[in-house]
């Protein structure tokens, strides 16, 4: 019995020492990893806004638009585990069907937006910007007032 | 002469009035701006991988993730090639432009490199990757003022 005993005792410190590897995310994790996403996309938004406005040149562009197409993917995964606080509403949870039809959409506005800054450069990107960065649309629903 | 005087007054309402189409970064503090929302970006970035590889956020993101960071990393050197000084840069920055372009050069380097690790490794591999890449440390120690 008391082979048994240091057995599973032993066995518990090996578990607790590969834990952190393995560990998983507690609801603070959750919920600081989706606001690192929101606050990416906040910044590369901001940031291809002021290409648009001509207030910085347009070398950056196609960067930015990819980094918002694939944080616009990252953030619809990372609303995935429902875990309510930071600056999501309840509601996220609770129209969810909704408001992953409003992610899903974002996903694929955002990629056809990279594309085109690729091929169209900045014209293109104008004319696409205000239908595929549809942020408010969802901060107005989903996000609670700062 | 009158004829004249209007003319290049008329030229120059003419070139007033087209300059916002075509005008780029001459505000300085557009210029700083845009350089501090390239900065944040590479923090949350940065702070979302690593998440990722501590096991505190989904695996499934760590490509979006890593490939983010190395976008981003791209456009951080041609933020900071205006010589306009401010926000939380140091002069140093201006002052030794070879060793701060080297610097952003060996990041973008090491970003590659991370990115390319965790679409053929997977955590594992980026795990290796991580410290070797993000050294903004080492920069913002010699080129950003401290934090208060």
């Amino acid at each position: 019995m008391t082979r048994f005993v240091k057995f599973i005792g032993g066995f518990a410190v090996a578990a607790a020492l590969v834990l952190p590897m393995t560990a998983q995310a507690d609801d603070k994790d959750v919920i600081d990893y989706r606001e690192n996403v929101m606050k990416t996309l906040e910044a590369q938004t901001a940031s291809l806004g002021m290409i648009a406005s001509t207030q910085v040149p347009p070398d950056n562009l196609v960067q930015h638009t990819e980094a918002i197409a694939l944080m616009a993917k990252a953030a619809k995964k990372s609303f995935e585990a429902k875990v309510l606080g930071g600056e999501a509403k309840p509601e996220v949870w609770a129209n969810n069907a909704d408001f992953t039809k409003k992610m899903d959409d974002f996903v694929a506005k955002t990629d056809i937006l990279a594309k085109s800054a690729k091929t169209g450069g900045v014209p293109v990107v104008m004319e696409q910007m205000v239908d595929a960065l549809t942020c408010k649309g969802c901060h107005d629903v989903y996000r609670n007032k700062k | 002469m009158t004829r004249l005087l209007q003319f290049a007054a008329g030229l120059a309402f003419a070139a007033v009035a087209t300059l916002p189409a075509t005008v780029h970064a001459t505000d300085s503090t557009d210029v700083i701006d845009y350089r501090k929302n390239v900065m944040k970006s590479l923090s949350a970035a940065s702070a979302g991988l690593n998440a990722i590889l501590q096991g505190k956020a989904p695996a499934e993101n760590l490509v979006l993730q890593a490939e983010t960071l190395r976008i981003i990393a791209t456009t951080a050197l041609i933020a900071f090639e205006p010589n306009v000084e401010g926000g939380d840069s140091k002069p140093e920055v201006w002052a030794k432009w070879a060793d701060f372009s080297a610097k952003m050069k060996a990041f973008e380097a090491g970003t590659a490199d991370l990115a390319k690790a965790a679409k053929e490794g997977g955590v594992a591999a980026a795990q290796g990757k991580v410290q070797a890449a993000l050294t903004c440390k080492g920069c913002h120690d010699v080129y950003r003022v401290p934090k208060k």
